[in-house]
Parts: structure tokens; C-alpha cells; sequence
């Protein structure tokens, strides 16, 4: 109800409600910054509370005046009843006067007793008739003094019948005449005063009917007053509210309108301070900045003698010198100023652009040198005359040394960086120059390095894969050509899980349509800390190698099968050359024993009988055959030292020597010889076929010293030679031999010296190589013509590399 | 042919050798009872009484063989290995003249029991001399065992010259 009463007052005065609402939106605007309007407030609360009575007070009216018509209806209406009740009462008091009368009359006449009883009751209603009458007439003092003029009428009537009824009973006695005209006046009185009764009432009943009706028709007209009153309230009521609806959405949609605009004003407004603020401050960095410029700047000022003459804290700052020291003292002389470049040309620049700036030395007060941006400004007098020069100088030696320190570190940095690539180039063409393939994959199998030959060998780059599908993606196959690698087994994969391996693969892919072998090495890569980081593979091609294999075994095969071939050749030729030393043995031993035999029958059965030519001729036939029997013999001995197998063991080699020259004793015979024999040592040999070394070289010595009295033969050996084997020697004081056919001396049938000097089939030496060779030795041997000749020898035991070819390609027979 | 005692049966293919053997043992008086046969087959045929000696008798062996390794349709060696390998020829003296001195002949001849090996010297008298010795040895030196069944005298002796 309370926004009705409001816009009712609103409604009231609608010029009102758009200011009285921009106030209000206004004040609450201003809100921020200033009070409310509490006069208006109050004024529309007074409005309010002003419409708010009045309607209230009409309200009352309208109830009140009904209430107290329709109470005066009801009171009239009851005075109404009351008037008729007292009508019927006055009636009912006539009528029964005139019955009391009638029936004591009647009675007094007739004597009939019936008439009495009824006489009785009805004159006892009359008594008490009248005193209702009086009660029922208490309000009204007309009708109470009419009542008192009929009471003792009524009194008077009831007495005269009374009287009639009494002298009826007693006496008998008819009413006479008199009696009857008093009881017709008494009865015209009663019925007299009745009759003004009855017409005062009338009137009462006529006035109070009247009145009534007009309190019916005020209360009408009240009611319908207060429903039209009502209906256009409600109606205003309507209006009103739709009214203020209306303004109170144009209020909120202006309300919204104005907020965002306020907010927009604030956000400009606080934008603006914000860069208000950040403006100030970078106004008060700046200011700061040229505080602190101004304060580490050094500033004095001199004169055009260069003497100071303005020497601020700055400047005693920097210099240490404080004003006394310095003003007046010529500045190049207290700074010990070095100048970039003479002074008098920095002085020319001054004078003609009036500035001049320069890197200057200066020395403080306590003897540091510093290096100064310096900046000298002339200063001129109002007629141009220089009188001033300021000079601000800021101490740059710091910056200077860490620019010194900066070129250094630069020059450093530029020359690792330089020497950095040099080596990436010289790697990076390292590993393109390399014919083997080399990869490197990090942890997770991601390659990180393919180098050309990879990409040639392997027939395609680096690709960006797992390693589940390298095999399949390069096509790489086990040894048997067709069988995928199985990748977990992958040289590169084991090297990433830490497994240096080596292993061979055959490729074959869409590049590589021929396929190709490769061997691969990987290895794991390894971080500064020792962690595997991935792994590198590198790999060549070794198809050719492979083919060169096979190849080779192919060749090795055929060789193999020909060196069987040969060797089966060979033993057929061995067979046949035994064949043959046999025969020779056999065959060519037997005609020489024939014709030993039958000269030798000849010169006994003969004999006498033969001319000694004859003779002559047979001795020399004995002679040649003897010869050629000892030849044969020992061709035979040679062959069979070849084909003799090695029975190497420890043999003491001093009881071999003292046999031979057992053997040797025929030879001695008459001659003078001198044996000196060293203990030899203990060696791993054949003692069979050393036997015959010794016997030969013995035999040597002793035949080429034939002529030697005494002959001196050495038998001795050098412990410690060139490699580790005993040197034996067999030395004689015999003829010697020129070093120059020294060559010849071991040679089949190469003999120094003419037979009939000295018997030999140019075997024996020959016989002795071949024996030391078997054993793996040397032979060697040092001779000068007169001065006697020394062999030596070595037995590399167990060394029988060499003696096998002997072996095969040596044969014969004695 | 009928064989009585007889001392030596010499195995020579060559006549030029067997000519010298018989000389040197001619010369050594050991020529009495010499019987020569020119190959190993007839060598075997005489040691095992069969053939063209199927008269002969085990009870009257050779008392020594002078067996020449190189013979024409069996080898000496042959003939070694199956008289060594009979009982009844096994204690019969053979005595290896050769020319060769092949280690392999020398072993094999030991190993298939051969009681002596020798090889023929070039020079006529060393020859003379070692057989000599040979036939001395083993014809009077040596005692040979007491042969089964009575000894009789060869009625021929076989005798070249």
C-alpha cells in the first residue's frame, strides 16, 4: 500500500516526480562524496503520511456513518414495534374495561355465575394491563399523565361494576337506571382517554416511521457515496502504480545506464591517474637517474689558463683533492693529464666548436690512475670572449678494464668458437670422408647422427622411427639372407641398453635391391656421469670382402684340392724317387760290386799272365769303382737325412764327439794332433744325425790340417747369441779357405780344393747344412787360406717348420 | 729232385752276383752244399718242398739262406715273411744280402725275423770277407737246432761250375 500512497502523492503532483527521482538518482550519485537530501524525504514522508489520514479519516467517515444509520434504523424500528406494543396495550386495556363492565353488568342483570368467573379474570388483566401500560409508556411523560387521568377511570369502572356484582349477590339487586347511565359515562371517559392515547401514539408511530426512512436513505446514499469514493481511488490506485512502474523502469534502465557509465568514468579516471602515477614516477627515476648522474658526474670549472677555479664535492670526490688543494692549480699539472692527442689541437677544437670531448688519464690525489670521459664546454662572456671551460669528467676506468676483460673474453670466446667449428668441420668431414657408416641414436632410439657413408651403405637416411621398426623399415635380414633381425637383438639396440657388440647382418630393402652386407660394431654412449645416453653403431659394407671370402675360400678350396692333388703327386713322385734310390742303392751298388768284383778276380786268376799295363788299367778300374761306391754311398746318406724323421731329446753332445773321434782314430794314425774339446752343454737334438755333423766337420778338420804338425782342433760353444741357441764350433790350424768362396762350401759337389789334394765327394758339408737345418739351425762358417777355418753351428730343437718341406722334397738311398 | 743235407741255399736273381757269392764262399770252402734258386716263388716252392722240390723233406732244411731282397715274381721280402711265418720253416737261418740299406727293408726284415741283414760291400774283397764271415758263422759257429727225422746226405749237390 505504501508505493500507492506514495505515487498517489506522486500523482498528486506529477511535474514533482521526475525531479523528486533525479534527485534521488543524484543523491545517490553523490552519495560518494556528499549527504543525503533529507528534506525532500521528509517532505514526500509528510505527503505520504498526509494521504495516508485523509484516506483513512474518509474510510472511518464512510464506516462511522453507516454504523449509525443503520443503529438509528434499528432504534427506530424497536421505537416503531414499541409504539404498536403500547397501541395493542391501550386496546387491550379498552377492551377489557368494556368486557369487565359488560360482564359485571351482564351478571348484575342475570345473576348468571359463568359471567362472573370470566368478570373475575378479566378484571385482574385489567389491573395488571394498565401497569404494563405504565411500564411500557415510562418514556413518554404525555402518554404517563394521559395514564394517570385513566387509571382512576378505569378505577371508577371496575369499582361501579364491582359494586353492581356485589348487590347483584347480596341483594339480588338489578342494576337501576342510574347505575347504568354512570356506567355508560364511565365507559365513554375510559374510551376517551384510550382514544388520546391511541392517537398521541399514532403520532409517535407516524414520526418515527418518517424518521427512519430518511436515516435508510442517508445511509444509501452514504454507501453509494463511499463505493464511488472506493472505485475511483482504486482506479487512481491503477493508474498511479502503473505509473510508477513505468518510471521506475525508466529509473533502473537509467539507473544501469549510469552505473556504466560512472564505472567507465572511474576506469578513464583510473587509468589516467595510473599513468598520471607512472608518468611521476618515471619523472622521478629520471630525476633520480640525473640526481645520481649529477653526483657521480665529476664537474670542475677552470679558467682559460686551465687553473681551477670552481671545484665541487663531485669533483673532490673523484680526485680526492678537496677545493684548497685544487682551485687555483692548473689542472693538466694535477691530474697529470695524458692527453689522446696534443693538446694544442684538442685546445683548437675547443675554441672553434666550443666542445670537446676525449678520453683522458688522469692520476688521483692518491696516485690511482684513472681513465675519464671527459667533456669540456667554453664558456663565453656576453662579448664572445672565452672565459670559462667546464669540464665534466666520469671515472670509466672500471668500464674500461671490464671492456679490456670483455675484447679478451670476446677474443677467447671467438677463438674456442672458431676452433669449436673447425673441429665440427674437420669431425663433420671426418665423418663424411669416413667409408664406414656411422650412427648414433640417443636413449629413446632417436637418431642424432647419420653420416653420408651410412646413408651410401645402408641405401637410405636416418628415418624417425622406433626401433621395433628399423628392421623392417631398412630390411635388415640374419645371416641366412631372409630371416628378419629381430630387433631387441639390433647392434644399436643392445648398445643403447649398454652392450658393446659386433655382429653381421645382410640388408636388403627397396634401395638396396641387390642387398649388401654389412658388419657392425655399437657401442654405448655414455653422458659425463657414466649414464648410457644411447649408442653408436658404425658399420661398412663388407659385400665385397664377403664375395673376397668366398672367393677366397673357393681359391683355398681349389688350392687345397690341388696342394692334395700335388701332394698326392708328390708322394707318387717320393715313391718313385725311393723307387729310384733304391734302384740306384740296388742296381747301380750292384754293377760296380761286379766290376770291383771281377777286376779284382781278373788281377788275382790273371795276374801273372798280364802285362803290367794291364795291370795298371785294372788298378784304376778298383780305384773308380771304389770311388763311385763311396759317392753313391754318401748321395744316398744325404737323401736319407732329408727323408730321416726328427727324433729330438736332451743328448750330451761331448760323448758324441768323443765317438767320432773314435771313429776318426784310423785317420789319426802318425799323425800329431791336438784335441781340445769344451764341455758343451746338454741339447735338445738328434743325437743319430748330429753324430753325423760332427763326423764331417771332424773329418774336415782333420784332413785340411793334414799338414799341420800338430794339427790343433777346437770343439767348444758360445752360450749367449743373437737368438738364445748354444753356437757350436768346430775350428782347425789347418789350410784354410779364401772367404770369398765361402758361398760355395755347403753347395752338393762344390769342392775348393783339386782331388788329389785332398780326397771328398763335396757331400759332407752339404750333408751337415741339411742337418742343421732339420733341427731349425744355422750354419755358417770363417776361414782364411793358411790360417785354418772354423764352422759353427746352431740346433733350433723342436724347431722343424722347415724340415717338413725337406722332408718332402728330399728322398733317396745309399 | 732229390735234396739231402744240404748247408746253404743262396736266392740271387743276378748271375753276375751270384757268381761272386759263390766265388767268395768257394774261397771260404763253404761251397760244398750250395743250392741256388733265381727267384722268390722258386725259393718258396724249395723251403716248402712243393713244386719242382715237392721231393724235398721239412726234416732236412737249409742250414742257412742267403736271401736277396730284389728277386723277380716275389720279393725277398716275401719270401722272408712266409718261411718266418711257418713253424716249419720258422727255425730256418736267413741272412738278407743286399744292396740296399733302406732303413724300411732293415726294419721291416727285423720284424719279420730276419736272423741277419747285411749289405753287399762295393769292394770285391770286403764282399769276400762278409760273406765268408757269414757262412762261417752260421755254419760252424752257431749251433742250430736238432732238425726232426734222420739226417741224410744230399745225394746231388748242386754246383754250377
Amino acid at each position: 500500500m505504501k508505493p500507492i500512497r506514495q505515487v498517489l502523492l506522486a500523482d498528486g503532483n506529477p511535474a514533482d516526480s521526475g525531479p523528486a527521482l533525479e534527485a534521488l538518482t543524484g543523491g545517490r550519485f553523490q552519495s560518494c562524496g556528499m549527504s543525503g537530501d533529507a528534506p525532500i524525504e521528509a517532505k514526500l514522508q509528510r505527503r505520504i503520511t498526509g494521504g495516508f489520514m485523509v484516506a483513512v479519516l474518509l474510510t472511518f467517515l464512510m464506516g462511522f456513518s453507516s454504523w449509525r444509520n443503520a443503529r438509528l434504523a434499528v432504534d427506530d424500528a424497536g421505537w416503531v414495534s414499541h409504539t404498536y406494543a403500547v397501541m395493542d396495550a391501550i386496546e387491550l386495556t379498552s377492551k377489557h374495561v368494556i368486557e369487565v363492565e359488560t360482564s359485571a353488568r351482564t351478571f348484575a342483570l342475570t345473576g348468571q355465575d359463568p359471567l362472573l368467573s370470566h368478570y373475575e379474570t378479566v378484571r385482574r388483566t385489567v389491573a395488571a394491563g394498565v401497569d404494563a401500560l405504565r411500564h411500557l409508556a415510562a418514556d413518554n411523560p404525555n402518554q404517563q399523565q394521559r395514564l394517570d387521568v385513566l387509571e382512576p377511570q378505569v378505577r371508577a369502572a371496575l369499582d361501579l361494576a364491582e359494586s353492581m356484582v356485589i348487590k347483584r349477590r347480596q341483594r339480588h339487586a338489578v342494576p337501576g337506571a342510574r347505575d347504568i347511565l354512570e356506567t355508560e359515562r364511565l365507559m365513554d371517559a375510559v374510551h376517551a382517554t384510550t382514544e388520546e392515547m391511541r392517537a398521541e401514539e399514532m403520532r409517535l408511530l407516524i414520526r418515527r416511521t418518517q424518521r427512519t426512512e430518511t436515516g435508510r436513505r442517508l445511509t444509501s446514499l452514504i454507501i453509494v457515496a463511499g463505493i464511488l469514493v472506493g472505485a475511483g481511488s482504486l482506479a487512481l490506485a491503477r493508474l498511479a502504480v502503473n505509473r510508477e512502474i513505468d518510471v521506475s523502469a525508466r529509473g533502473r534502465a537509467q539507473v544501469v545506464t549510469l552505473n556504466a557509465e560512472l564505472e567507465q568514468r572511474v576506469e578513464q579516471r583510473t587509468a589516467a591517474l595510473e599513468s598520471e602515477i607512472a608518468v611521476r614516477q618515471r619523472a622521478e627515476d629520471v630525476l633520480r637517474e640525473q640526481a645520481q648522474v649529477l653526483d657521480s658526474a665529476q664537474v670542475f670549472v677552470r679558467d682559460m689558463e686551465s687553473r681551477v677555479v670552481f671545484w665541487p664535492r663531485g669533483a673532490e670526490r673523484l680526485y680526492g683533492f678537496n677545493a684548497q688543494e685544487a682551485l687555483g692549480i692548473l689542472s693538466h699539472d694535477l691530474f697529470h693529464t695524458q692527453f689522446p692527442e696534443p693538446l694544442e689541437i684538442i685546445e683548437k677544437k675547443l675554441l672553434e666548436t666550443g666542445t670537446w670531448e676525449g678520453e683522458l688519464i688522469h692520476r688521483k690525489r692518491d696516485g690511482g690512475i684513472i681513465v675519464v670521459s671527459s667533456a669540456w664546454v667554453l664558456h663565453r662572456d656576453s662579448q664572445g670572449r672565452p672565459v670559462r671551460i667546464l669540464e665534466t669528467n666520469i671515472d670509466i676506468t672500471a668500464r674500461k678494464q671490464a671492456q679490456q676483460r670483455l675484447a679478451v673474453q670476446a677474443e677467447e670466446l671467438a677463438r674456442s668458437r672458431q676452433e669449436l667449428e673447425t673441429q665440427t668441420l674437420m669431425l663433420q668431414s671426418v665423418l663424411d670422408s669416413m667409408a664406414e657408416g656411422l650412427v648414433a641414436a640417443d636413449e629413446t632410439g632417436k637418431f642424432v647422427l647419420w653420416n653420408t657413408a651410412a646413408e651410401k651403405i645402408l641405401g637410405m637416411g636416418a628415418a624417425n622411427l622406433a626401433p621395433q621398426g628399423w628392421t623392417e623399415h631398412f630390411g635388415l635380414f640374419l645371416n641366412d639372407t631372409v630371416t628378419p633381425f629381430p630387433s631387441e637383438q639390433l647392434p644399436l639396440v643392445r648398445a643403447i641398453r649398454g652392450e658393446a657388440n659386433t655382429s653381421e647382418m645382410f640388408v636388403r630393402n627397396h634401395k638396396l635391391v641387390e642387398g649388401a652386407w654389412i658388419e657392425v660394431s655399437a657401442g654405448p654412449r655414455k653422458s659425463k656421469d657414466g649414464v648410457v645416453c644411447g649408442g653408436v653403431a658404425a658399420f661398412r659394407d663388407i659385400t665385397q670382402r664377403k664375395a673376397d671370402v668366398r672367393q677366397i675360400q673357393e681359391l683355398n678350396d681349389e688350392l687345397e684340392l690341388r696342394v692334395a692333388e700335388r701332394t698326392a703327386q708328390l708322394r707318387a713322385a717320393n715313391k718313385e724317387l725311393e723307387a729310384f734310390s733304391y734302384s740306384v742303392s740296388h742296381d747301380l751298388r750292384a754293377p760296380l760290386r761286379h766290376i770291383s768284383g771281377f777286376s779284382k778276380l781278373l788281377t788275382e786268376e790273371f795276374g801273372p799272365t798280364l802285362d803290367p799295363g794291364a795291370q795298371h788299367y785294372l788298378d784304376r778300374i778298383q780305384a773308380g769303382t771304389q770311388k763311385m761306391g763311396l759317392l753313391v754311398d754318401e748321395l744316398l746318406n744325404l737323401a736319407k737325412v732329408g727323408r730321416h724323421a726328427l727324433n729330438a731329446h736332451p743328448a750330451e753332445l761331448n760323448s758324441v764327439v768323443a765317438d767320432v773321434i773314435a771313429i776318426l782314430e784310423p785317420d789319426i794314425q802318425g799323425r800329431e794332433v791336438q784335441w781340445v774339446i769344451a764341455d758343451l752343454p746338454l741339447v735338445d737334438c738328434d743325437p743319430v744325425l748330429v753324430r753325423q755333423i760332427f763326423q764331417n766337420l771332424l773329418a774336415n778338420a782333420l784332413k785340411f790340417s793334414r799338414a799341420r804338425a800338430p794339427a790343433v782342433i777346437q770343439v767348444s760353444h758360445q752360450e749367449d747369441t743373437e737368438d738364445g741357441q748354444p753356437v757350436f764350433m768346430v775350428r782347425d790350424n789347418g789350410i784354410g779357405f779364401n772367404m770369398k768362396y765361402v758361398d760355395k762350401l755347403f753347395g752338393v759337389f762344390q769342392r775348393l780344393h783339386r782331388p788329389e789334394d785332398f780326397e771328398g765327394t763335396g757331400i759332407g758339408l752339404a750333408t751337415v747344412q741339411r742337418i742343421v737345418q732339420k733341427h731349425g739351425g744355422r750354419v755358417w762358417a770363417e776361414g782364411e787360406v793358411d790360417k785354418g777355418a772354423a764352422f759353427y753351428f746352431t740346433l733350433g730343437a723342436g724347431k722343424q717348420a722347415g724340415s717338413k718341406s725337406n722332408a718332402a722334397t728330399a728322398g733317396g738311398q745309399s | 729232385m732229390n735234396v739231402g743235407e744240404l748247408d746253404i741255399l743262396l736266392v740271387e736273381d743276378n748271375q753276375d752276383d751270384m757268381d761272386l757269392a759263390l766265388h767268395a764262399l768257394r774261397r771260404g770252402n763253404l761251397a760244398n752244399n750250395i743250392f741256388v734258386v733265381r727267384d722268390g716263388e722258386e725259393a718258396l716252392d724249395f723251403l716248402f718242398c712243393r713244386g719242382a722240390y715237392a721231393d724235398r723233406s721239412f726234416a732236412l732244411p737249409p742250414k742257412l739262406v742267403l736271401l736277396d731282397l730284389k728277386l723277380p715274381k716275389i720279393d725277398g721280402m716275401e719270401v722272408l715273411k712266409q718261411a718266418k711265418g711257418d713253424t716249419r720253416t720258422r727255425t730256418i737261418p736267413i741272412v738278407i744280402m743286399t744292396s740296399s740299406k733302406e732303413e724300411r727293408d732293415l726294419a721291416e726284415s727285423y720284424k719279420l725275423g730276419v736272423n741277419s741283414y747285411i749289405q753287399k760291400p762295393v769292394d770285391f774283397d770286403q764282399f769276400r770277407d762278409t760273406v765268408k764271415s757269414v757262412g762261417l758263422y752260421w755254419l760252424v759257429t752257431n749251433q742250430a737246432p736238432v732238425a726232426d727225422g734222420s739226417k741224410q746226405l744230399a745225394g746231388a749237390t748242386h754246383d754250377p761250375r
